[in-house]
């Protein structure tokens, strides 16, 4: 005989118990909250934090996005679409605009988020100040006392090695004015997105075992000096050779045949939005 | 019909994380209220917002001195423990409480360390209808430029709060609950100021 599994994966004990540490992260942004991390059907460091806020989030009449690096249909979103489709059954979707919850890998979707929608991002590396002080419960210390030295001398250091900061992602963040955030592994290029977002942004560490939160409209400086202001990616005068667009996170690929370099949207589904459109466009004219 | 632990609770807890995410952004929990079968002797938006978040690993505290019947049913629905006020995760207030008691009540919760902020009390609050007219004005994160609330708390109690926040990010954060199946919720984060002394 096969039980059928619980609404949601989870027993209400522990989507209790991250509900709680879910509101206190709201409550004091930027700040790490410990949470009793369960143990999932997919291994630790492959978006279980996500996953258990997600989790502890749905309702039946929730509609489901999950990207991993922007794209929609890559291995990780898939797993975690399909254990939390076939424990809810709840709709899932590639349509930003259409998702209640957005459960993401390392990109913040480009179509700007709602005041409706929930971003939960999944996080590897919580602790910003991790490569400087392996002792958790020094780093602990370090923030109850506001000391970020360590976070500044790593951009410093970079700068002095290669004449600018080389975060290529996961640059740290002033949250509220307060905290020094590890934003997750989402390029520069998104950081801007989270300050005074509509949407509230959740992140969860599953391995580290830490639920920390943006409010919707609060302040998220991306941490940079007045000589050395932060930048963000540039793909100037770059479009993505599908849909066409600019001003957007490009792929850099190598062209196999010609070993040229070639850019190309991240967001697989905006792409495909583009595409759509332009090509809709292109029928009716043809028919007209 | 009873209230359905998993998808009413859901949905509670969904309108509490709309609320805390945004200060002063009143909920209505309509459709699950009315599945309260049990008189608590309390608002039902009250005891959902307490049965979302209360279980056998936290501890609550009801500040009536008369309400045992309430502290048992708590416990028997939820499994949390009676705690002090010293002590308890939740502190439970009713409209009926004396002010002094609240205020009492206050200066004693916890409110976190510098390096475990989270450990401080929630408190869950029955107020009087709220609304969003503007006996205080709120500003912080989760709020665009400024917003109105009105929870029909005295200026004493705010003056209080002000002195168990200014520590940030140590500090307690509340929801209020009231008799129409409406809740709103005040983070530590949020600064309310009175705009008229009652």
């Amino acid at each position: 005989m096969r039980a059928n599994t619980h609404f949601a994966f989870f027993d209400e004990g522990s989507k209790k118990e991250i509900r709680r540490a879910t509101l206190k992260a709201v409550a004091i942004p930027g700040y790490q909250v410990p949470f009793a991390s369960r143990e999932m059907p997919i291994a630790r460091g492959w978006g279980t934090g996500g996953l258990q806020l997600t989790l502890s989030l749905i309702g039946k009449t929730d509609v489901l996005k999950v990207i991993d690096q922007g794209a929609d249909e890559s291995v990780n979103a898939v797993s975690i679409k399909k254990l939390v489709q076939e424990t809810t059954g709840v709709q899932v979707t590639d349509q930003t605009e259409e998702a209640d919850l957005i459960q993401s890998r390392h990109r913040i979707p480009e179509i700007p988020l709602t005041k409706d929608q929930i971003l939960v991002l999944q996080v590897p590396m919580p602790e910003p100040l991790r490569p400087v002080e392996a002792r958790e419960y020094a780093t602990k210390r370090m923030h109850s006392e506001d000391d970020y030295s360590g976070a500044w001398l790593m951009l410093f250091e970079q700068i002095v090695k290669y004449g600018k900061t080389a975060t290529a992602a996961d640059h740290p963040v002033y949250v509220n004015g307060r905290y020094v955030m590890a934003p997750s592994p989402i390029p520069r290029f998104d950081n801007p997105k989270m300050h005074q977002s509509e949407a509230l942004i959740l992140l969860g560490a599953g391995r580290e075992k830490k639920i920390y939160a943006v409010p919707p409209y609060t302040a998220v400086e991306s941490l940079a000096f007045e000589d050395y202001p932060f930048a963000v990616e540039s793909f100037e005068g770059q479009e993505c050779r599908l849909c066409g667009s600019a001003h957007i996170f490009l792929d850099e690929l190598i062209d196999q045949k010609t070993g040229e370099t070639v850019y190309q949207c991240n967001d697989t589904s905006y792409c495909m939005e583009q595409l759509n459109s332009t090509e809709k466009a292109g029928v009716e004219n043809s028919y007209a | 019909m009873a209230i359905d632990q998993i998808h009413d609770l859901q949905q509670v807890y969904r309108k509490l994380l709309h609320s805390m995410s945004r200060p002063g952004t009143i909920s209505s929990i309509e459709q699950e209220t009315k599945q309260v079968d049990v008189d608590f002797g309390c608002a039902d938006s009250f005891i959902l917002s307490a049965m979302v978040l209360l279980d056998a690993e936290v501890t609550f505290h009801v500040l009536s001195k008369n309400r045992q019947d309430l502290i048992e049913k708590i416990s028997d629905y939820t499994s949390a423990r009676c705690a002090s006020v010293k002590e308890a995760d939740f502190i439970l207030v009713l409209q009926e409480d004396e002010e002094s008691d609240v205020l009492e009540a206050m200066a004693q919760c916890k409110i976190g360390n510098l390096i475990d902020p989270q450990q401080s009390a929630t408190w869950i609050i029955e107020s009087a209808v709220l609304s969003n007219e503007d006996a205080l004005v709120l500003t912080g994160p989760g709020i665009e430029t400024a917003a109105h609330l009105s929870t029909g708390q005295p200026f004493r109690f705010w003056q209080a709060r002000d002195s168990r926040i200014k520590e940030y990010p140590m500090g307690i954060d509340m929801i209020f609950a009231d008799g129409s199946s409406q809740i709103a919720c005040l983070p530590r984060t949020v600064s309310a100021i009175p705009m008229e002394v009652k």
